[in-house]
């Protein structure tokens, strides 16, 4: 699956759903097998006010939408965009069916010249979260293809949860998140490998999107 | 999930070791203690522990120094890392002591009866 997403900051918050109702209009004009657009919730960090999240079929469906996106972001009424193309990278799946839950996405950026063993051992710890935070219905850690933004972001962390409780109690106060995970992360751990700056994104969902 | 006050009274460790470069322990010891204590005070960590190792000050080899610090939990923890994770005077630290030291840990741990309790989240 190719996949894009997009989260956009408004330099007017008023603009949002009319912005909205226009990227889903053309993501079905061009065939998304999957999409989510919808506000963030309260609790994303730098996450934009809008989440944009779409599926296609090929790399070509994807890009053609991407372009003809992008006139949509290129207005005043937005100030900023981060994003990735990327496909579809090794994820799991506990509650496919999950209905009315909450998508969350991260975009990191793990530092250019970091041994490749090393970012392996981050992608294989950091997959097994779920294995551990059951709360994790759904997941997939995906390598950006192209990133736009702040950052050059590299991955692509999503999950999705049966409400936001899942995300911020047992996913944040996990041992296995704070004590084991967070260290690739943390700029007082020599182990860190991640930029600081991340995009954390979350926003209802009405049926998965992984 | 149980109560916040039953997770806060699951104390948590932060444990940093480092290796000085030879003939530096000493000084990186005092160091420690003197730039970086306070500000990890203020970000809610109590220092528990100090050990050096070997108990003596060598001069041509290296020392291995322990410190050992508790924070009221989970939530203390993340506190701690939101502060100290966005403080470049703290960043800066760190890279003082990476360029004295042959190598460092930092890792995190609590005592084996509190693990069901941090947990059950």
């Amino acid at each position: 699956m190719y996949k894009l997403t997009r989260l956009v900051t408004l330099a007017d918050p008023a603009n949002l759903w009319a912005l909205a109702d226009e990227i889903h209009t053309l993501a079905t004009a061009h065939c998304a097998y999957r999409q989510l657009v919808a506000p963030t919730l309260a609790g994303s960090h730098f996450g934009g006010d809008l989440l944009a999240h779409f599926a296609f079929d090929d790399a070509v469906q994807r890009s053609d939408f991407d372009a003809a996106l992008a006139p949509l972001f290129a207005t005043p009424a937005v100030a900023s965009v981060d994003g990735v193309a990327y496909q579809s990278g090794l994820g799991g799946w506990s509650d496919p069916g999950l209905a009315n839950g909450v998508y969350r996405v991260l975009l990191l950026s793990v530092d250019e010249g970091t041994d490749p063993a090393i970012v392996a051992r981050f992608e294989a710890e950091t997959r097994m979260m779920p294995h551990y935070i059951p709360a994790i219905r759904n997941w997939q850690l995906s390598r950006a293809d192209e990133a736009i933004g702040a950052r050059r972001w590299t991955h692509v962390w999503e999950q999705e949860y049966a409400d936001a409780g899942g995300l911020m109690g047992p996913y944040m106060m996990h041992p296995y998140h704070w004590a084991r995970i967070d260290r690739w992360f943390d700029p007082e751990c020599p182990d860190r490998i991640v930029d600081a700056r991340l995009c954390h994104s979350f926003c209802a969902m009405e049926a998965s999107v992984l | 999930m149980t109560t916040d006050d039953t997770v806060a009274a699951s104390i948590v460790h932060a444990i940093d070791e480092i290796v000085a470069n030879p003939g530096e322990g000493k000084a990186l010891l005092e160091d420690y203690l003197a730039r970086h204590g306070p500000g990890a005070r203020a970000r809610g960590m109590v220092l528990e522990q100090v050990l050096v190792s070997p108990p003596m000050w060598l001069d041509d080899q290296s020392n291995t120094l322990v410190f050992r610090w508790s924070l009221a939990g989970a939530g203390a923890w993340w506190q701690m890392r939101f502060v100290g994770g966005n403080d470049p005077d703290v960043a800066a630290w760190w890279a003082d002591v990476d360029a004295r030291a042959v190598s460092r840990r930092r890792f995190f741990a609590s005592e084996p009866t509190d693990i069901e309790r941090l947990c059950d989240v």
